[in-house]
């Protein structure tokens, strides 16, 4: 029988020195930022029921969670989302709490993607909640942070992206839930040929047309006049539509011509989110690094009906673009403690006031002080020994 | 932004590429070192672009992983593949169908055995059999699958079929035609955003080519 004791499973890895420092590094300038704003951090179990995840807003495949069993025979998932495991938490403990409430985490999701496609099945994620505010505010608060982690990406260049599910949903009314799938999909995916075939079994109508020109309503401020024509009459579409031109009006002010988009066509995920919806990217990652949005329903169905709005970030992915762009430098021990027999305590009380000076310091292990001075010269460390002097 | 690499477009091997370096020539771009490629891979076409060159399958997870922008690729490959990217355009060219085949004058939805299929394409078999709720065995080759009902392995085959003369000529029969396939342009997700003004004006170019070409 073949024993596995020597690798790890697919889709997950050991990380070792610079990509280990470079993940640790995302996640400590995001938390920090975070915090700074007056998010609390929180983590959730590993492990989770599979109920918490099962229902149709919550929507996540079950070929894509990791199953396993209790010791009473129920069905557990190892955590695929953190989002709604915070939604679960806040909806118990937390119910009793004055809103709104901040709070922010850095964990590992796991989802079981088919192998061998260079894709990761543990996924770490910091990201925040803004839960129980459901004004403009509250959205510009998340956006604004989520621009903000954007740009403290030590990348070539990044992208905010945003969009509204409102509109994409202001055209649906007249299919029936199969097809309005089959056509979320279709868009999500930008597959014009497909769409056009499907929709053009449709009878002609105005719905029908503007989901066709849908997915390719994405770009810079020109997209809001292209969106505003198609959408004329559709009095929930022109809301999202002048929502989003709100938020997107605010933000760009913010930010360099360029760096804040609109895709009207970013649609994943409809029965979760309710409102504005985003992405982000960085140069040299060719998936989106950041995702989140106005998720208004998602607490009710644990029991609690306040509104939220949030986002995470992939801090592996901004760490593999980060080591293109400047792969970060490790500290090595510059100053090394050698003691004969009889100072032990000396020594290393010495060795903790060194770094207290702001040395890094390593004890020395050989027995003979040659081999000190030896490994001291190698490593171009500064050498103290006790009893003596300075080296 | 820093200054950018050209626009990297993957081209499955072959026929498709045959196709596309048509398509870009009839654009105006300078194919030559495509066309005399000898045994490189990654090849410039004029300043702008740079074509490289691998099996289908990669194509899609060279694009999927945003190492090309765009790849030229079946629509057989998709479904069997069924990735993350957007699928711009329908080119048109590599035309042909998947098809359900076995030997001529078999009846094969009568009976109540379950049935084995031989295919290259595992994933197309069991879509289009779970549609029907069959319940079937599906067996992967790897060359001719036409071999496979001949040698009593299946009871039939799933495979594209363009003209049907290898069916023929080998005793065998289209049961049914399961979905019309095409080369179609795919775009990484990131990089149609980020390069979004230069993608758009080479699709516009390609849409353009395409109709007059549809025209003649």
């Amino acid at each position: 029988m073949n024993r596995f004791d020597l690798i790890t499973p697919e889709g997950t890895r050991d990380l070792l020195f610079e990509e280990c420092a470079a993940v640790k590094s995302v996640e400590g300038r995001l938390l920090k930022m975070f915090s700074d704003r007056g998010y609390s951090e929180v983590t959730t179990p590993g492990l989770e029921f599979y109920d918490v995840f099962d229902s149709k807003s919550r929507y996540f495949p079950q070929e894509s969670m990791y199953k396993l069993v209790d010791n009473r025979s129920r069905l557990m998932v190892v955590r695929p989302d953190t989002t709604m495991p915070i939604a679960r938490m806040t909806a118990t403990r937390l119910k009793d709490r004055a809103l709104p409430i901040r709070l922010c985490y850095s964990q590992s999701v796991f989802r079981n993607r088919p192998g061998m496609r260079g894709r990761r099945d543990e996924i770490r994620q910091t990201g925040i909640e803004l839960i129980g505010a459901g004004t403009k505010r509250a959205e510009l608060e998340v956006l604004s942070m989520a621009l903000d982690s954007l740009r403290s990406f030590r990348t070539g260049g990044s992208r905010l992206e945003l969009g509204h599910i409102g509109f994409f949903k202001a055209f649906l009314s007249e299919f029936d839930s199969d097809t309005v799938e089959e056509i979320r999909s279709l868009i999500e995916y930008k597959n014009y040929p497909a769409l056009d075939d499907l929709l053009s079994e449709f009878p002609q109508s105005a719905d029908r047309d503007a989901l066709k020109h849908l997915p390719r309503l994405f770009g810079g401020t020109e997209v809001f006049d292209k969106a505003a024509a198609i959408a004329k009459g559709n009095s929930a579409a022109l809301a999202a539509l002048e929502d989003l031109k709100k938020t997107y009006g605010v933000l760009s002010g913010m930010m360099e011509k360029g760096s804040i988009t609109i895709d009207l066509g970013l649609v994943n995920r409809m029965d979760y989110y309710t409102g504005i919806v985003m992405k982000g990217y960085v140069e040299g990652f060719g998936e989106a690094v950041l995702s989140g949005g106005r998720y208004d329903n998602l607490l009710a169905d644990f029991g609690l009906d306040v509104p939220a709005v949030g986002f995470a970030v992939n801090t592996d992915s901004v760490a593999r673009a980060e080591m293109k762009t400047e792969p970060p430098v490790l500290r090595s021990a510059d100053t090394l403690v050698f003691w004969e027999d009889g100072y032990e305590a000396e020594a290393l009380s010495l060795a903790g006031k060194l770094t207290a000076e702001g040395r890094t310091v390593e004890t020395a292990v050989c027995d003979d002080k040659e081999s000190a001075v030896r490994y001291a010269a190698e490593h171009g460390m500064k050498l103290y020994t006790l009893p003596g002097e300075v080296q | 932004m820093k200054e950018q690499r050209p626009l990297r477009i993957a081209l499955t091997k072959g026929r498709l590429e045959k196709d596309t370096v048509g398509l870009l020539e009839k654009m105006g771009y300078d194919c030559t070192q495509v066309r005399e490629k000898g045994r490189r891979l990654i090849l410039p076409v004029g300043d702008t672009i740079e074509v490289v060159l691998a099996k289908a399958a990669d194509v899609i997870t060279y694009v999927e992983n945003g190492v090309c922008d765009l790849g030229v690729v079946g629509k057989d490959t998709i479904i069997e593949m069924n990735g993350k990217f957007f699928e711009l355009c329908d080119l048109g060219f590599g035309r042909c169908r998947f098809a359900l085949a076995g030997k001529k004058g078999d009846d094969f939805y009568s009976g109540t055995h379950v049935r084995t299929i031989a295919t290259k394409y595992p994933t197309v078999t069991r879509n289009f059999f779970e549609k029907k709720n069959m319940d079937v065995e599906i067996v992967k080759i790897e060359g001719s699958v036409e071999l496979a009902p001949l040698l009593g392995l299946s009871h039939a085959i799933v495979d594209i079929v363009e003209t049907g003369t290898t069916l023929k000529e080998n005793g065998l029969e289209v049961f049914e035609y399961i979905c019309p396939i095409s080369a179609r342009l795919i775009a990484n997700m990131v990089s149609l955003k980020l390069r979004q003004t230069e993608i758009e004006e080479l699709i516009a170019k390609i849409e353009k080519n395409l109709s007059a070409g549809n025209a003649v």
